[in-house]
Order: C-alpha cells, then sequence, then structure tokens
C-alpha cells in the first residue's frame, strides 16, 4: 500500500509568499521554512484534511501544471513528500 | 552595589548598579538630558561586579552581569567601565527584550518615516545613523531597532552611540565637545568614544515611525547599489534579530509584513559623504 500523506491539521501552516520564494510558519514547532516552487503546490494539494498519496498528489497537480514525464515527476513528489514528512510539515496518515 | 542609576532609553527601564563609583558617574553625565524614568520598576538589572576577590581595589576589574549575563563574559578594566555599564545595558536588551521584534540595526527618521539600517559590526551602519543623525534627521538607534509586533511600527532605542576607530574623529568633526563622552583607549573593540544623541532624538524617544526603507550598507568598497530579493532580506533580518525565534508567531508576521513592505537595498561606499549623497537619493526615490 503506498503511503498516504496528510497535513496536522488545517491551520497548522501559515504562509507567506515573497517573491519566488514561500515561508511557511510552522505553529506546532515554531520554526520557520523558506520553500521554492513546487513545494507549496505539494502542500496545497494537502489543505481540507485530505490524505493522499504521491500518486494522487501528482494527479492533483498535473491538472494545473505541466510536469513532464510521469516517472520523473512521481520520483520528485515522493522524494519532497518525503523531506515535508521529516520535517514535520505533513505526516503520514 | 554601592553605586546605581536608574534609566529609560527608549520603552526600556534599566536599573544599573556598580562596585565603582566611576562608571555611574560617567552614565549620569551623559544620559543627564534623558527624561527620568516614571516609575520605579526596571525592565532589567544591570551589575558591574568585581572579577574576583580583591578586584574592587587590586587592578579592578569588572565583571557584567544582571537579569541575563554570559557566564564566560571577559573582564574589563575600570577605565572601561562606562562601556562595560553599556555593554551590560545590550546584553539585557539581546537575551531578554520580547514586547518587540529586536533587530541589530540602526535607524532613523525624516518625515515620519523611518530607515532602517542593518549589517555586520564595521559596516558603517553605527557611523552613517550617527552622522544623518547631525544632519536633519532623527536619531532613532545605532544599535536595536525595535520593531512593533501590532503597528509594524519602528520604535527608537536612543542609547549613547557607540563610535569606534576612525568614525571618532569624523562625529567629533560634527557634533559639539559636550555631547561626546570620553576616549577609552584600547578596549577589545579598538578606540571608543560614545555620543549623545541630539536633544530632539531624546526627547521624541517614545515616538516611533512606519519604516519607509531598509539599507545594507557596506563601508570600504566602491560606491554601488544592488536590489536585495525578499526571501533574502528575510533571512538576514532573522540572522539580525535576537529574540525573532522566541516571539514565535507574532514575530513572523510582524517580519514578513515588514520584508513585503519595505524596500531593500545593498549599499556600498568608500567615504561617509558618499554614502550621505547615496542614501539621500536612494529615501527620494524608494521612501
Amino acid at each position: 500500500m503506498p503511503a498516504r500523506y496528510c497535513q496536522d491539521s488545517p491551520d497548522a501552516i501559515l504562509s507567506c509568499a515573497l517573491e519566488d520564494m514561500v515561508l511557511f510558519y510552522h505553529r506546532p514547532s515554531g520554526q520557520t521554512h523558506m520553500v521554492i516552487s513546487p513545494v507549496p503546490e505539494i502542500l496545497a494539494t494537502l489543505d481540507d484534511g485530505a490524505a493522499l498519496t504521491a500518486g494522487e498528489v501528482l494527479g492533483q497537480l498535473a491538472r494545473h501544471y505541466d510536469l513532464g514525464p510521469a516517472e520523473e515527476a512521481l520520483s520528485l513528489v515522493e522524494m519532497h513528500l518525503t523531506e515535508l514528512a521529516s520535517l514535520g510539515l505533513v505526516r503520514i496518515a | 552595589m554601592n553605586h546605581g542609576l536608574t534609566l529609560k532609553i527608549g520603552p526600556a527601564t534599566f536599573r544599573i548598579g556598580s562596585a565603582w563609583r566611576q562608571p555611574v558617574d560617567a552614565l549620569a553625565r551623559l544620559y543627564a538630558d534623558y527624561p527620568p524614568p516614571a516609575d520605579a520598576i526596571a525592565d532589567f538589572t544591570v551589575r558591574l561586579e568585581p572579577a574576583g576577590p580583591f578586584r574592587r581595589w587590586v587592578r579592578p576589574s569588572i565583571f557584567i552581569t544582571g537579569d541575563h549575563g554570559l557566564a564566560d563574559a571577559a573582564p574589563m578594566s575600570l577605565g572601561h567601565g562606562l562601556l562595560a555599564a553599556e555593554m551590560g545595558m545590550n546584553l539585557q536588551m539581546a537575551l531578554g527584550w520580547r514586547r518587540h521584534l529586536l533587530l541589530h540595526a540602526s535607524s532613523v527618521e525624516k518625515d515620519g518615516r523611518a530607515l532602517v539600517m542593518t549589517g555586520e559590526s564595521g559596516s558603517g551602519k553605527s557611523t552613517l545613523a550617527a552622522q544623518l543623525g547631525e544632519r536633519g534627521w532623527r536619531l532613532m538607534g545605532d544599535e536595536f531597532a525595535l520593531l512593533d509586533l501590532e503597528t509594524g511600527a519602528i520604535l527608537p532605542f536612543p542609547r549613547l552611540v557607540s563610535l569606534k576607530n576612525r568614525a571618532i574623529d569624523v562625529l567629533a568633526a560634527e557634533a559639539p565637545p559636550e555631547r561626546m563622552g570620553p576616549m577609552l583607549a584600547g578596549t577589545a573593540k579598538g578606540d571608543i568614544r560614545h555620543l549623545v544623541p541630539r536633544r530632539d532624538a531624546i526627547g521624541r524617544m517614545g515616538e516611533g515611525a512606519q519604516p519607509a526603507m531598509l539599507l545594507f550598507p557596506r563601508f570600504g568598497h566602491e560606491a554601488d547599489v544592488r536590489s536585495v530579493g525578499q526571501g533574502e532580506v528575510f533571512m538576514r533580518l532573522t540572522q539580525a534579530s535576537t529574540n525573532y525565534v522566541a516571539l514565535g508567531e507574532p514575530g513572523f508576521a510582524a517580519l514578513s509584513g515588514f520584508v513585503r513592505n519595505v524596500p531593500a537595498r545593498a549599499i556600498d561606499f568608500p567615504s561617509g559623504e558618499e554614502a550621505i549623497a547615496l542614501v539621500e537619493r536612494l529615501w527620494e526615490e524608494l521612501a
């Protein structure tokens, strides 16, 4: 079974765009993270309490963005979700 | 403590105690124009204590401590007692202030708006602020700028300006001698002389201003102006703040708002005169 990822809670992360960067203030830890695309877009697919696999996240992103070859895009999304989980910004459902 | 003095600088009140009379007398002279604190309750205590047994009398040596202190701070000679007291107050602010986001930055005000300058020690931010303070700007502070968490205004912290090495002669040529403190030669940062801010800067030390421009000055290079991306500005300001992490979400909101709203430039300059011309030009263009 592929892992499903979700956010801690709907208001766990406060975000603020600064030109081409996005700041995430993670309320539970008090830590600030600076990220660039596609991380904000990946995290946005998990808004509203969604618990999605990497493949489902990719499916959502593909509706709005040209992501190139699906296999490469999937491994990139998986890599970012793993990183986000290690930072505590998402967790495995 | 045998000798003591209470000082109010901007929003902070300090109670300074000293084992010796000289540092307190020097402070009393230089802070004579500052308004007396409205109440006896101090935010912080600073203590100048003998560094060890007998050190009150034999080769007097000061250990700086207080509500907040550094256990391994190097002792200072009694001849540098004024500097020790100033460092003690800075230490309390850097380690203990929580009411505002504290930025290691100088700030000056004109027409109700503030110019904030941040950079490492030796960047020229302090000298530049002091010079602007003698030329039509209001000096708000040479060391700490306080960012109000609710309004986004910069609040003054106009303590004595700490002039180092070459900056001493530069300001001595502009400010009257009665506003200059004693020469403190051979400190860990070289020669130091303190400058009392102008009377209007002291009288208006409770009056903040909305920030209108942020500069990253760098002394000793050919004149140049560069844009700085908001991401880099945010990162450099978190590094320049001693209490960003401690303030949590209000600190994040205040700092990110500052970065989004305030235009920022890095400036290089070979001399104070060129720096002032550059600042005045950028202020006209951006602020």
